[in-house]
């Protein structure tokens, strides 16, 4: 009766994620030009020129160098945003939900408060704050802009995630298993880590893939409006630094743009799987 | 019932609008350096203090946001410091406004009149052939970044082919034509994504519909299938299609920032980006304080409609 698990599109999602976390962790000890190495005779170079794959951008940059070092930050910063986000928004959502009452309608009301501003302004205005340096003309240093980075999209993330636990955590807390716990005396933490996480814990993964999707575009676009890492160190730093000469460049942008959709398409695609055999486990039911 | 319904609704949002600018006058405070230094950074003291007086920053957390909420609701949000003098935020608003909200409707215009057709029609055929086609190429859109799409029709539409401008806003006034030939790309990279989004929802929805008694009961009668599907099925499963429709609303006024910065459009979403890179933490706060005001606007609105579209939904939410 049942099918094969995967089909091919499948394999191609989970294949390219495994790929850019394999360069994210390894890519610095491939046998490849660091990305901030210029190869002056090369400057422009169309992708498929020999020595470099991807081509050369107008600064002299290689592309694939960019890419595979690109990885290592886009990657990081969505693994990291969504994996910080999800525990405290989960946190929050299964506990609110679990306990009900005042604090419920707190942790819901602050959910709804962030959620009202749309990702990217919250996301800005926080970089912005956060960023502010005394004098306008002094460099904010690559790793505080990296942590402020992370702090904002962490911020975006949570009620994304939160809510979702929220609403799972509403639905299960009400079976009666865990009501049968309860009246048998079993602690409110016992109960919520033996049979609330577990059972909450699968939604959250695929939705967790889907966020990862969001920190990833959310990234890239504020590197592209200049205030993500500086330099082109993540694809969507690439993508800002190629948007200057499209004209006469065109991979340069085409490229870093094809890494970023494949990124996100698999992220998505996976989470979509992952959220259908959920519901075919609760059909079952 | 129905009345106490409204007025929790109305709260919840009403404490939504204070939190979230209350939380910007907030950030205006925890920053590093005092607004006055950053907004004259080459004021005399005296002149910093005048400005710290006339923001209200003297008065404390509380002081500052009900002088700033007092101005806001009469209208005046602040002012832009330059270097070389002032400008009200409202003025600049008055011009940003229009632009997204024309943005806005285009956006949904295109991109409903896109998804409900394919969305009906994939219900309709769900498993089939056309269904699978159109899930999976709207899905794979719906992935890739709008501002991925911007960028390729800029690249390949306003520089290879040269068939429309890629910077700029045309007013009515310079006649319709070339109003909706600056505003074409940033709609469609807009819409993409919301035409997967929009179609996704009203395929769901329209496939739970069909398997309704009463659909069959309408089969069954005789009636054909594009009535069926029109007349009966369409409406009450249009409910969480215009409910996120509705939110997206406020998102799309505001959160168009990476489109209306490529295409040069400077909406509310560029406002909102210039205030942010010109450290104009003032104009920032009303600017994010009038999206949230949009947001719960929406939010009623979409509350109401549901109630005509679907009026089983008034008597499920006065019992919930």
């Amino acid at each position: 009766m049942r099918k094969r698990k995967y089909t091919i599109p499948t394999y191609f999602a989970f294949g390219w994620l495994g790929l850019a976390v394999f360069l994210a962790i390894f890519g610095s000890f491939l046998p490849v030009d660091g990305y901030q190495v210029i190869h002056g005779d090369f400057i422009d170079s169309p992708p498929f020129t020999a020595g470099h794959w991807f081509g050369v951008d107008s600064n002299g940059y290689d592309i694939f160098s960019g890419i595979i070092n690109g990885a290592r930050l886009s990657i990081f910063i969505a693994v990291v945003t969504v994996g910080l986000g999800g525990a405290i928004g989960s946190l929050l959502g299964i506990t609110a939900a679990y306990y009900r009452g005042k604090y419920d309608s707190v942790v819901n009301m602050s959910f709804n408060v962030v959620l009202s501003v749309p990702n990217l302004v919250l996301a800005l205005a926080l970089v912005a704050v956060l960023a502010t340096n005394v004098d306008i003309n002094e460099a904010v240093p690559t790793w505080r802009r990296l942590v402020t980075l992370i702090i904002s999209l962490t911020v975006v993330i949570i009620p994304i995630l939160g809510r979702i636990a929220r609403a799972a955590t509403l639905a299960w807390s009400g079976r009666e298993f865990v009501v049968a716990a309860r009246s048998m005396g079993m602690r409110d933490r016992d109960i919520i880590k033996r049979h609330i996480v577990p059972n909450v814990l699968p939604a959250l993964i695929a939705v967790g893939f889907l966020a990862v999707g969001v920190v990833i575009i959310a990234e890239a676009s504020l590197s592209l409006l200049g205030v993500g890492i500086p330099d082109g160190a993540s694809w969507g730093g690439m993508l800002a630094r190629g948007r200057n000469d499209l004209e006469y460049n065109p991979h340069a942008l085409y490229i870093p743009i094809i890494a970023l959709a494949f990124t996100v398409i698999s992220t998505n695609h996976v989470g979509d799987v992952l959220r259908g055999r959920l519901d075919r486990r609760e059909g079952r039911l | 019932m129905r009345g106490t319904y409204w007025l929790r609704r109305l709260s919840q949002l009403l404490i939504v609008v204070f939190a979230v600018t209350f939380g910007c006058s907030l950030l205006v405070q925890l920053l590093p350096v005092s607004p006055a230094e950053i907004l004259l950074p080459v004021g005399s003291p005296e002149e910093r203090e005048l400005l710290t007086k006339e923001i209200g920053l003297d008065r404390g957390p509380i002081g500052y946001y009900t002088k700033w909420l007092g101005e806001f609701v009469r209208g005046d949000f602040g002012n832009i410091y330059y270097s070389g003098g002032t400008e009200e935020v409202s003025s600049r608003l008055a011009v940003a406004l229009p632009r997204s909200i024309l943005l806005m409707i285009y956006t949904q215009v295109l991109a409903l009149a896109i998804a409900i057709p394919l969305g009906v029609w994939s219900a309709y055929r769900v498993g089939r052939r056309a269904d699978k086609v159109i899930s999976n190429t709207l899905f794979t859109l719906s992935s890739i970044p709008n501002f991925a799409i911007a960028l390729v029709l800029v690249l390949v539409i306003g520089v290879r082919l040269q068939w429309l401008p890629t910077l700029d806003y045309q007013p009515f006034s310079a006649g319709i034509w070339e109003h909706l030939k600056h505003m074409i790309m940033p709609v469609v990279s807009l819409s993409v994504g919301l035409i997967a989004a929009y179609t996704r929802l009203l395929r769901a929805d329209m496939i739970a519909t069909l398997r309704e008694d009463y659909i069959i009961m309408a089969a069954s009668k005789g009636l054909t299938d594009r009535r069926i599907l029109w007349r009966h099925a369409f409406r009450p499963s249009s409910v969480t299609l215009f409910t996120s429709a509705a939110l997206n609303m406020g998102a799309l006024i505001g959160g168009a920032i990476v489109i209306e910065t490529i295409f040069a459009t400077y909406g509310v979403g560029f406002e909102v980006f210039a205030a942010i890179s010109g450290r104009q933490y003032i104009a920032l706060q009303s600017i994010v304080g009038l999206i949230a005001i949009f947001y719960v606007v929406f939010n009623l609105v979409i509350d109401i409609v549901a109630g005509f579209v679907d009026p089983r939904t008034r008597d499920r939410r006065s019992n919930a």
